[in-house]
């Protein structure tokens, strides 16, 4: 049983960002990490490597040169080895394009279990483990509160309006997870010189038979404007007073916007 | 193509969701602009028998691609072959994990532009133009299709962005999908269901939340929390610290991994405000916070912020709440 996670390399939440001048991220000059929901899908295959219901654990990246950094820190929390996807061609790639590049690679690595961290910390759209499912023609099993393998079918189980599901597919399967698989472990010294002597292969598009054309630019979208948020008007206080006055007050606040 | 705007409309026991009546009036105004049609792609229990009401909601059409209780992604392959029928010019999708499981799907299948969650959209000759937050907030794009791209644009849309249309009337024309098989994503199934012997609120269809977090310190602490959100007419909701500790279910989790939330009036309560539970809430529309540390980082973007002990405040205030409706 082999399970291959994507791992993602997003700017880290505090990071000053900066913006390239046709309006895309630029990678290259903020402080890195793994997308930190990325974690806990490397978690969960760490456990089910543990209780030896999964063989191999490979980490799969798409980004530029240096997310071979994210890769050698996920290296370093536990697996076997990882496959860093880098072309000038995938600059700005959208969701789609990066669906595609990852499906093409993961047909490549033929897991049983493709797992994903339920969203990115920077895009926040949640489609990718859909869509490579999708070009993929496999089952997809999403928002899992614990993966869990067996008998030739992948479970889940997911939060439903009021309680939970268990919700099954047959292998092999794209599946992403929340951070209720448990916390994510932190990479030991022991973990981190032996994440050194690991593989760690870096692919083109060439290698995966895709090109520029085929991506279609890397994008079907296209940012026209970006720019700062609004300003907010400052943030109202009220301290130093009783809880009678601030109640009274926090009211008179509500009704002046009608809210109540 | 088409000017049509399409739809993703989530059934429970014959019933549209909250999230289907909002996107049913976002699609008509949308089409109308365009002189086409809001179609929806209805899906979940009682689809079929419930479709013709999205009529009163703004749809002109509704297709129904399964009724069953069945995971939604099932419905993947019909919903791929109804709207590659249609060529709408957007495809508006709940931004839940049903909904952009879907529209994820649709992005793979049929090679569509993906957009969203949106703040805001608009269909500019033809073309759909989508404003959203990106980086945890920090920056707001516009984007647009690029050329050539095919038609739908797929639009994940935050609960209460649009407003449901009221005193409507009138049926939707209702077809069933063209027949197809169900493919990979029709191998998903429900081996288990377990669910709570008690309703939980639905808190993306709510307008008014009252949400705690580590300051209320107990399950028992969120009793007089309850009772602001009653006297308000809202629902309770909680930090990822809350659900963790057991206080409440997973279920009114607010913020990245839980979750998003766009109501009027957002109450934050001993909540501190890491960037984690503020994407859940950003787009609320007016935000209060009530917390004994001056310098929580929710004071930074809350529009009132009360410094103190809220377990002296918050049941002075449902006092103060109840009296002044009772006037």
């Amino acid at each position: 049983m082999k399970v291959v996670v994507t791992v993602k390399q997003v700017p880290a939440t505090t990071a000053e960002k900066r913006y390239t001048a046709d309006l895309r991220l630029d990678r290259g000059s903020a402080e890195s990490v793994i997308n930190p929901l990325d974690e806990y899908a490397i978690e969960q295959a760490l456990r089910l490597q543990e209780s030896a219901a999964v063989d191999t654990v490979a980490f799969l990246s798409m980004g530029p040169e240096p997310a071979a950094e994210a890769l050698r820190r996920a290296l370093a929390m536990g697996g076997d080895e990882a496959y860093l996807v880098t072309d000038d061609a995938l600059a700005g790639a959208d969701e789609w394009a990066t669906a595609k590049v990852l499906a093409a690679a993961l047909d490549k690595l033929a897991p049983d279990v493709a797992l994903m961290g339920m969203a990115s910390d920077d895009a926040r759209g949640s489609l990718v483990p859909g869509a490579v499912a999708a070009i993929r023609g496999l089952p997809l099993l999403s928002y899992g509160a614990e993966l869990a393998l067996g008998d030739g079918v992948a479970r889940i189980r997911r939060l439903t309006a009021t309680g939970f599901d268990w919700v099954e597919a047959p292998l092999p399967v794209v599946a992403s997870v929340t951070d209720q698989v448990g916390e994510p472990r932190y990479a030991s010294l022991k973990g981190i010189m032996a994440a050194k002597r690991k593989q760690l292969e870096t692919w083109s598009l060439a290698d995966l038979g895709l090109d520029a054309a085929s991506l279609r630019g890397a994008a079907l979208t296209r940012v026209v404007e970006a720019r700062p948020p609004e300003a907010k008007p400052p943030t109202e206080r009220i301290e130093n007073v009783g809880p009678d006055d601030a109640a009274s007050r926090v009211a008179d606040w509500l009704a002046a916007r009608k809210l109540i | 193509m088409s000017n049509d705007v399409a739809f993703l409309a989530e059934f429970a026991d014959g019933q549209p969701a909250r999230s289907a009546l909002e996107l049913a009036a976002g699609a008509a105004e949308l089409a109308t602009a365009g002189g086409g049609q809001a179609v929806a792609l209805c899906y979940g229990p009682g689809a079929g028998a419930g479709a013709a009401q999205l009529g009163a909601a703004g749809a002109s059409r509704a297709i129904v691609l399964g009724d069953e209780e069945a995971p939604a992604i099932t419905v993947a392959a019909p919903a791929a072959a109804a709207v590659k029928q249609l060529e709408p010019v957007a495809l508006l999708a709940p931004a839940s994990p049903n909904g952009r499981d879907l529209a994820a799907a649709l992005v793979g299948l049929l090679e569509l532009p993906a957009f969203g969650p949106v703040r805001a959209v608009a269909i500019k000759d033809g073309r759909l133009q989508a404003e959203q937050a990106t980086l945890q907030g920090t920056v707001i794009t516009t984007s647009e299709p690029a050329d050539g791209a095919p038609q739908p644009a797929v639009v994940l849309v935050l609960a209460n962005t649009f407003t449901p249309q009221e005193g409507g009337s009138g049926t939707a024309e209702v077809s069933d999908a063209p027949a197809v098989d169900g493919g990979a994503f029709g191998k998903a199934r429900i081996a288990e269901s377990h669910p709570a012997e008690e309703a939980v609120a639905n808190l993306e269809e709510a307008t008014v939340i009252v949400a705690g977090g580590r300051g209320v310190g107990s399950e028992a602490g969120f009793a007089p929390l309850e009772e602001l959100a009653t006297a308000l007419g809202g629902a309770v909701g909680a930090s990822r610290a809350a659900a963790d500790a057991g206080w409440v279910p997973y279920q009114l989790q607010i913020g990245q991994t839980g979750k998003v939330v766009k109501p009027s009036l957002y109450m934050g309560i001993g909540i501190s405000g890491a960037i984690q539970h503020r994407v859940g809430m950003q787009t609320a529309e007016n935000v209060v916070a009530i917390n004994k540390d001056p310098d929580a980082p929710i004071g930074e973007f809350a529009d009132l912020f009360v410094v103190g002990d809220l377990f002296a405040i918050v049941p002075k205030l449902t006092e103060e709440i109840k009296r002044r409706k009772g006037r």
